[in-house]
């Protein structure tokens, strides 16, 4: 009986990891605490700026009106040029998270060439379609937002989901979770304004965006403030994605509380 | 028909002779750490060598370009999975090759109604600190070995046993440019002992026979390196990267081969 190698070896021609799916959820099965299960992630932000995208957090993570967490990550680098800021179920989230890195690494590692930025976009709009059944029962939806540096373009460039998977481009600014709705319109009032956040110094947009994360938390009951831990910035640009310093974060933290006063 | 224990010696020889004859002229790879990383070294003219497997592992291998593939892949293909359903310190070189590619080599190698693998491969792990890096050495049989400061793969043990004279010494105090140093002298050792073996009936064509060793060392490089040119992928301990992974570029190089332009 002839076997080859690949056969002995039990080669699995690219399919080598799956997410694995929310089982459902009866809905007469739900106790009055389910939403106690699902601990959610508050307010993320991305910018852009001259050289790429800032992406910001607070690190709040919520269970109906308590507080679990912290000091929760929820902007998380996927390869070396794409983070993901995550909203919504924090559990759903980080396996996506998990997966997403394992998959997009699996491709670069297997096919010896990046997956393309489109092939990223539809592999995570791909995800979260794959959540629905157990979001519409209440459990594990999400919302991300997917932030890059396009060398081809040569510029950052982000895109964000609505709960079925669709995706939009923005051209200059994504924020998912709950503060985000209260903040929506003042993103417009400093483009309009002042200038749009691709033409800011990374100082600049940098400070705009952490102003815009009081906002949500001053407005927002879920969003955390940095009176205990300071937020989360990082930044992508063409070399690469960076933490911003948390000397740097404190700074500018001081600075804002002083000019609120 | 009858199967004598004298036709089994017989036939395992034959095997062994066919494909120690295909791997003899591989161009040799050369693996050695050093205190901030690990990197694989070779010397090639057309495909690619050297590949990362997973976030701490690469690889390279001689023998048949379809062998080293299936290698490879299914090396990609354990480590992704293993790493998403368990955990990324999970995957380790050590368990990669003793328990999912040393046993169907091993089987593959045996069996007399196919043909076996020809392949010599070469993996690397990047530890926490340089006293946790490791490589291990894979060959056609399913045989391993693994070591901590260097490990090299050729086409003959007198090769092999060349190059390793030229790495004796390297450490986890080792620079990068001294690692790199040795390496590129001892993969030289190692394709002149081919380059030698090929020329020992034609006296005349023995190269450079009238100087020392490492003058026809250097010599010898500088005339490869004419036609073909030098890969080596890289490990790096501190990297802020996503990926520690990474193929030298032609400013990481431009040192260490002045010495051969």
């Amino acid at each position: 009986m002839a076997t080859d190698l690949r056969e002995l070896l039990g080669i699995s021609n690219g399919q080598a990891i799956t997410l694995t799916a929310l089982p459902p959820v009866l809905a007469d099965s739900r106790s009055n605490n389910s939403e106690l299960l699902d601990i959610h992630g508050t307010t993320v932000i991305a910018v852009k700026y001259q050289n790429g995208v800032i992406n910001v957090g607070d690190r709040r993570a919520t269970a109906n009106y308590s507080v679990m967490y912290d000091h929760a990550e929820k902007v998380l680098p996927i390869d070396d040029y794409t983070l993901l800021s995550i909203s919504g179920s924090y559990a759903r989230a980080m396996e996506v998270v998990r997966y997403l890195r394992h998959s997009f690494k699996y491709f670069e590692r297997s096919q010896l060439q990046p997956m393309s930025l489109d092939g990223k976009l539809s592999e995570l709009a791909k995800v979260i379609a794959a959540g629905i059944p157990a979001a519409m029962q209440g459990l594990g939806g999400f919302i991300p937002i997917l932030s890059t540096f396009d060398a081809r373009a040569g510029e950052g460039r982000i895109f964000f989901y609505d709960g079925m998977g669709a995706r939009f481009e923005s051209a200059e600014f994504g924020a998912a979770g709950s503060g985000s709705v209260q903040i929506r319109g003042v993103f417009d009032y400093i483009v309009k304004t002042k200038k749009p956040f691709h033409e800011m110094k990374r100082s600049e947009a940098l400070k705009e965006a952490l102003r815009l994360l009081d906002i949500a938390s001053d407005l927002d009951a879920a969003t955390g403030g940095w009176s205990k831990v300071l937020p989360l910035a990082k930044t992508i640009s063409a070399e690469g994605i960076q933490d911003v310093s948390e000397q740097e974060l404190t700074n500018i933290v001081h600075e804002i509380d002083k000019s609120a006063r | 028909m009858v199967y004598s224990p004298f036709d089994f010696n017989e036939a395992i020889g034959h095997r062994k002779e066919y494909i120690e004859d295909r791997l003899r002229d591989g161009s040799p790879v050369v693996g050695v750490h050093y205190s901030t990383g690990l990197l694989l070294l070779t010397i090639r003219k057309t495909q690619r060598k050297v590949f990362e497997i997973y976030d701490r592992l690469l690889y390279s291998a001689i023998g048949n370009q379809s062998d080293i593939e299936a290698i490879r892949i299914a090396a990609i293909d354990v480590a992704h999975k293993e790493g998403f359903d368990r955990s990324p310190d999970d995957v380790t070189a050590q368990r990669l090759v003793s328990f999912a590619l040393s046993p169907p080599l091993k089987k593959l190698f045996g069996d007399q109604f196919n043909s076996p693998a020809i392949i010599r491969g070469i993996f690397g792990e990047l530890g926490n600190t340089p006293e946790e890096d490791l490589f291990l050495v894979i060959n056609y049989d399913g045989e391993f070995s693994q070591s901590n400061d260097f490990a090299v793969i050729a086409g003959t043990q007198e090769a092999e046993d060349r190059m390793s004279l030229w790495l004796m010494g390297i450490s986890s105090q080792t620079t990068r440019e001294q690692a790199l140093d040795r390496a590129i002298k001892a993969w030289g050792a190692g394709a002149m002992e081919s380059r030698r073996r090929q020329m020992k009936d034609d006296k005349d064509k023995h190269p450079l026979p009238e100087l020392d060793e490492t003058e026809q060392l250097t010599n010898y490089l500088r005339e490869e390196l004419k036609t073909s040119h030098v890969e080596v992928g890289v490990l790096e301990r501190n990297s802020l990267r996503e990926n520690k992974f990474r193929l030298m570029n032609d400013d990481d190089l431009r040192e260490l081969l002045k010495e051969y332009s």
